[in-house]
């Protein structure tokens, strides 16, 4: 049976996270293709709304990315989003979807192999929670 | 339904254009340029695109104040929300209050998650996991989330509920299945997304062999008794609000006394949809010491708390809340009494702003009979 | 589906960058079959001129109302490609910018087919956020050329002479009757001992003799309004000699930049050691009593760490090490008999020179003697008796004169310049810059820069420094004829604010405030020139209200979805 591929979707700041997953491609440091990267100027403008959204959709796994605490471009963005991610955390405790699925990470613009390390641990971890008992439980038209 | 039948069904054809609705609407107080005669005609006029797509279709709160001064008894919230239905369907959607976070929720209700939404019964309370009673929690361990910033616990509501339910002999049925019970993707428009939850709703208390099901928030409650039957037929079970289920049953409370002046607010969906006007009171007045006092508007004349559906919650809220609340404070009252979590949220959210001007405690009436136990 | 924008399609092999691990080809044939998608086309590097021309070609003829680019990162394109659509009459906010090569091809090198499937999974997202993309307006402000410096110590004195030497007009507003700020009370400088006074008043007549300088002496900044490039301040002046019939003069004028250089002062001791001012003075006191030669004792002990790095005001003060070691030798220098203990927690004397300086005034025989804050020195009568940390014994030291270091602190109006700023201030009172180590003399409101001890205690060399470097900062604004926002801003639906005031709360930008309604009623407004586009607003705006726009709700939900192999919008 072929290994199922989680669908992670990934909320990246623009100053940081974004840049830091750059870099990991600039470094060629290799990591599995199951995100899909979502590009906001801060991690502070990520909101619950979209995390559970994404869920919803049928996301296996939802990473949040922002600047390490004390370096965010709008200076306490991140911290913002930390608030979220934990109201999350504990909405998704009442749905019952396992708060595994959701991770919030800090990456810096020099930190490429980190990006990289943290898409292929978090892409284990969803693996081994397996599907989204969501997915496929949408009727939307679908392309492809 | 296509307009032609949205107007018939909703009565609307049979406006006189006399502007009664206008000039009730609270919305219109505010903002004179909203007016649900306007509305109408628009839409009697043949033009029915313009108001798909305007934002004042989403302004509306659905409270009924238009409907109870209509001489051509127009169904005007009905007609609103079957026109969202329309919008939605070309994809026009309102604006939501709170990131959308409360129609995620409901949406992924719809779907097959197995929640953990019973974790606020706590180990004095006695519940079922099946037997006659039901009790139909609603949203409220969302709340305690989505609205820990208002320093509030909705689940009080539930506890208490639960509380008072054991006093008078009940051991309710609560469930982790228990959905939303979809009243407020309705209001938005989202009819399909109704009926999915009405649906996982039906089989959760059907199977739980429950005949009787009892609410604690009249949205849920109204939602069961007008718009449940629509989509999944005449209900197996009976329904009641706690509100009229106490009130039946006050000498067994066995409530003690309480020193403080009160007043009330008639939940939409509990007085003006389902003319429950004088339980409340009357268990407000059960209390001993008790001074209950009216507000300037109350009853079928009480405005709204000013938000619903979660949608479009602006300006026009806040002035209809601020005038609320200033109404109750010229009645003396230390306490704001409603029996909606959502009033309560509404009103705690508004005083929040307002803190320099009014002071007021606002209680749901499971709290205050609760602390005269 | 309703009728949707024309958008069109460029997958940009980058060499073999791209084209070597993604098969562009599928990418293409994909693309074309996306709602909306009219156009799509491969080009060899779509940044080359070539590939631009094609864009250019493409959104007259094909009339494109949307430009995606599928390449690399818009961290280093987006402004070329943005350019090209305005050169060619497309809104650059109409482009969208879709990364297939840092963070696709070149990440997955070993897996061509799953990264191809990834490539056309972000072109769909890309063709999904690109139907609601909105033409942005970026908005224009001139510049008034002209500074203001708060504070006239050697430190605003030093920034408003830097700026008035690149030519811009300063505003040199300062509280005190004079120009000269605390130098103008010290003694002599460590580690040159030069003279303080005579710097300082050197650079009095440097900034009196400057014609671009406007001092205001006897003054404060009563109003600040506006923004980076437009500041409107509002300066009150108490006439000089101070009489008490006299009304204040209020006076008012624009500027583009501010820097804040009020300084600190220095914390009395007020009820510490036995505190008289006579016999137990501030090292402050006795600079004042070495400059005046008034000074004069056999035995002196110095402490430090008076009121400074104890639980309510636990930071280092920096330069009191330095100062009292300066000091000693100073005694020493007047009165080589003389004996000065100085008696310390630790002694921070940083970098080559205080280092060797603190080397010079252990061989000038300057004792140092450990305490503990545990067991502080106790002054009795004539003596200090001290628990010596290192030998584990009380010593009673006879002296003449205790000498007390105490720290800088922050002026207690600094709260209400920082409040008319809309700057922070930190715990103690000092300014907070917006990055300790990226933006140190910068605040997160721009046009507004800090320097010197208003900022923490730091040495006069590293405050100068602070001072040029401020300086430069508002000349980056000053030497701008005017300040263009970006269109990725936040805009107030008003129908659907509160004035609840959560953005206001949120922004570290200034940018939304709120105003009256002709109902009285608050209603937030944005001032798109000081907004940063961050959309912390919009997340924290509980009603809607507040759009971030270019990333609005909409446009972030249907990426979601389209991520997720949906498809709703249309």
């Amino acid at each position: 049976m072929e290994e199922f591929q989680p669908r992670i979707v990934v909320f990246a700041c623009n100053w940081c996270s974004y840049a830091g997953a750059d870099l990991a491609g600039v470094s060629r440091i290799q990591y599995p293709p199951t995100t899909r990267v979502i590009r906001v100027m801060c991690s502070g403008r990520v909101t619950s709304g979209f995390i559970l959204e994404a869920f919803r959709r049928g996301a296996d796994g939802v990473l949040v990315t922002g600047c390490h605490p004390g370096d965010c471009h709008y200076i306490s963005g991140n911290l913002k989003a930390v608030t979220v991610v934990q109201q999350t955390v504990q909405l998704l405790q009442l749905l019952g979807i396992e708060t595994d699925r959701l991770r919030l990470e800090w990456v810096s613009a020099a930190e490429g192999a980190r990006f990289a390390r943290i898409v292929t641990e978090f892409t284990e971890q969803v693996r081994a929670l397996g599907p989204s008992p969501l997915r496929n439980t949408q009727h939307a038209i679908r392309y492809r | 339904m296509s307009f032609e039948e949205i107007l018939r069904q909703t009565r609307s054809i049979l406006c006189l254009d006399c502007g009664k609705c206008t000039g009730a609407c609270p919305i219109t107080r505010v903002d004179p340029t909203y007016s649900p005669r306007a509305t109408i005609e628009r839409v009697l006029a043949g033009r029915p695109e313009e108001l798909i797509k305007n934002d004042y279709l989403w302004a509306c709160l659905t409270c009924r104040l238009c409907t109870v001064r209509c001489p051509s008894g127009v169904d005007y919230p009905a007609f609103v929300v079957a026109a969202r239905i329309e919008a939605r369907r070309a994809g026009v959607e309102g604006t939501y209050a709170h990131n959308a976070v409360m129609q995620e929720l409901m949406g992924l209700m719809a779907l097959p998650v197995r929640q953990n939404r019973t974790g606020w019964v706590t180990e004095e309370l006695q519940v079922a996991t099946r037997g006659d009673d039901f009790y139909f929690v609603g949203c409220l361990p969302y709340f305690d989330v989505v609205f820990a910033d208002l320093g509030i616990a909705s689940t009080d509501i539930a506890r208490n509920t639960v509380r008072l339910l054991n006093r008078v002999g009940i051991t309710p049925v609560v469930s982790d299945d228990e959905r939303c019970c979809g009243a407020d993707l309705l209001l938005n428009g989202d009819e399909a997304g109704f009926r999915k939850l009405a649906e996982l709703n039906m089989q959760v208390i059907v199977e739980s062999g429950a005949r009787r099901v009892i609410f604690s928030c009249p949205e849920c409650y109204n939602a069961f008794r007008n718009d449940y039957p629509r989509v999944v037929g005449p209900l197996p079970f009976e329904v009641v609000h706690l509100t009229g289920l106490l009130a039946g049953h006050v000498g067994e409370l066995g409530l003690g006394e309480l020193e403080e002046t009160v007043t009330y607010q008639d939940p939409c969906r509990l007085g003006r949809y389902q003319g429950i006007y004088d339980e409340p009171r009357a268990l407000i007045q059960a209390v001993e010491g008790v001074e209950l006092v009216e507000m300037a508007k109350s009853r079928a004349r009480s405005l709204c708390c000013g938000s619903t559906g979660w949608v479009h919650c602006g300006h026009c809220s806040r002035e209809i809340q601020a005038t609320r609340l200033r109404q109750a404070r010229a009645t003396g009252a230390t306490r704001l009494i409603t029996a909606c979590p959502k009033c309560r949220i509404h009103f705690t959210c508004a005083l929040k702003d307002m803190e320099d001007e009014i002071s007021i405690e606002v209680e749901d009436l499971t709290g205050l009979l609760v602390r005269a136990l | 589906m309703s009728e949707g924008p024309r958008i069109g399609v460029f997958i940009c092999h980058c060499g073999t960058n791209i084209a070597g691990h993604v098969d562009v080809a599928a990418v293409e044939a994909y693309a074309r079959t996306l709602p909306g998608v009219v156009f799509v086309q491969r080009n060899l590097y779509t940044c080359s001129e070539a590939g631009l021309s094609e864009i250019r070609r493409a959104i007259t003829e094909e009339g494109l109302g949307r430009v995606i680019v599928a390449a690399c990162t818009p961290r280093t394109h987006e402004p070329l490609f943005r350019e090209t659509c305005r050169e060619a009459g497309l809104n650059p906010y109409l482009f969208e910018f879709v990364n297939i090569r840092d963070q696709c091809s070149w990440v997955h090198m070993h897996e061509p087919e799953r990264a191809t499937e990834k490539a056309k999974d972000l072109v769909r997202m890309g063709v999904a956020r690109a139907w609601l993309l909105e033409p942005l307006e970026e908005q224009e402000v001139p510049v008034e050329p002209a500074a203001l410096v708060v504070g006239g110590g050697m430190i605003g004195m030093t920034a408003a002479l830097s700026l008035a030497e690149r030519g811009f007009a300063v505003k040199l507003v300062e509280r005190e009757p004079q120009l000269g700020g605390l130098l103008l009370r010290l003694d002599r400088l460590y580690p040159t001992h030069e003279d303080a006074r005579s710097l300082v008043e050197k650079r009095i007549a440097q900034v009196q003799a400057s014609d671009r300088i406007e001092v205001f002496t006897s003054s404060v900044v009563t109003q600040i309004k506006g923004f980076v490039g437009n500041y409107e301040v509002e300066i009150t002046t108490l006439q000089q000699p101070a009489t008490s019939n006299q009304q204040p003069v209020t006076t008012s004028f624009r500027v583009g930049a501010i820097i804040v250089a009020t300084g600190a002062r220095v914390l009395r001791p007020e009820g510490m050691y036995g505190y008289d001012g006579q016999r137990v003075i501030t090292q402050f006191e006795l600079e004042e009593r070495l400059r005046n030669g008034t000074f004069e004792a056999d035995r002196v002990v110095m402490i430090q760490c008076v009121g400074a790095r104890i639980p309510e005001r636990p930071y280092c003060s920096r330069i009191c090490c330095t100062t009292a070691i300066k000091n000693a030798l100073q005694i020493r220098a007047r009165r080589p008999e003389a004996q000065v203990y100085i008696l310390y927690r630790d002694t921070e004397t940083q970098g080559t020179r205080y280092e060797a300086y603190y080397t010079q005034a252990r061989e000038a025989g300057i004792q140092f003697i450990r305490y503990s804050l545990q067991q502080p020195p106790e002054v009795t009568g004539e003596r200090v008796v001290v628990y010596d940390e290192l030998l584990g014994a009380r010593l009673g030291i006879p002296c003449d004169f205790v000498v007390l270091s105490t720290p800088l602190v922050a002026h207690p109006d600094a709260h209400e310049l920082a409040r008319m700023l809309k700057v922070p201030v930190d715990e103690h009172g000092f300014f907070l810059e917006a990055h300790v180590k990226l933006r140190p003399l910068d605040f997160a409101t721009d046009g507004v820069y800090v320097a010197g001890t208003a900022r923490w205690p730091a040495h006069l060399e590293e405050t100068i420094v602070q001072a040029y470097g401020a300086a430069a900062r508002a000349a980056t604004v000053l030497s701008k004829d005017r300040v263009v926002s970006s269109g990725i801003v936040a805009r107030v639906n008003e129908r659907l604010c509160r004035g609840c005031g959560r953005c206001v709360e949120v922004c570290k930008f200034g940018a939304p405030s709120l105003v009256e309604r002709a109902s009285g009623a608050r209603v937030a407004r944005v001032n798109p020139v000081m907004c940063k586009g961050c959309g912390a607003c919009a997340a924290a705006c509980p009603t809607g209200a507040m759009t971030a726009m270019h990333f609005t709700d909409e446009q972030i939900t249907a990426t979601v979805r389209a991520a997720l192999d949906e498809w709703v919008i249309g």
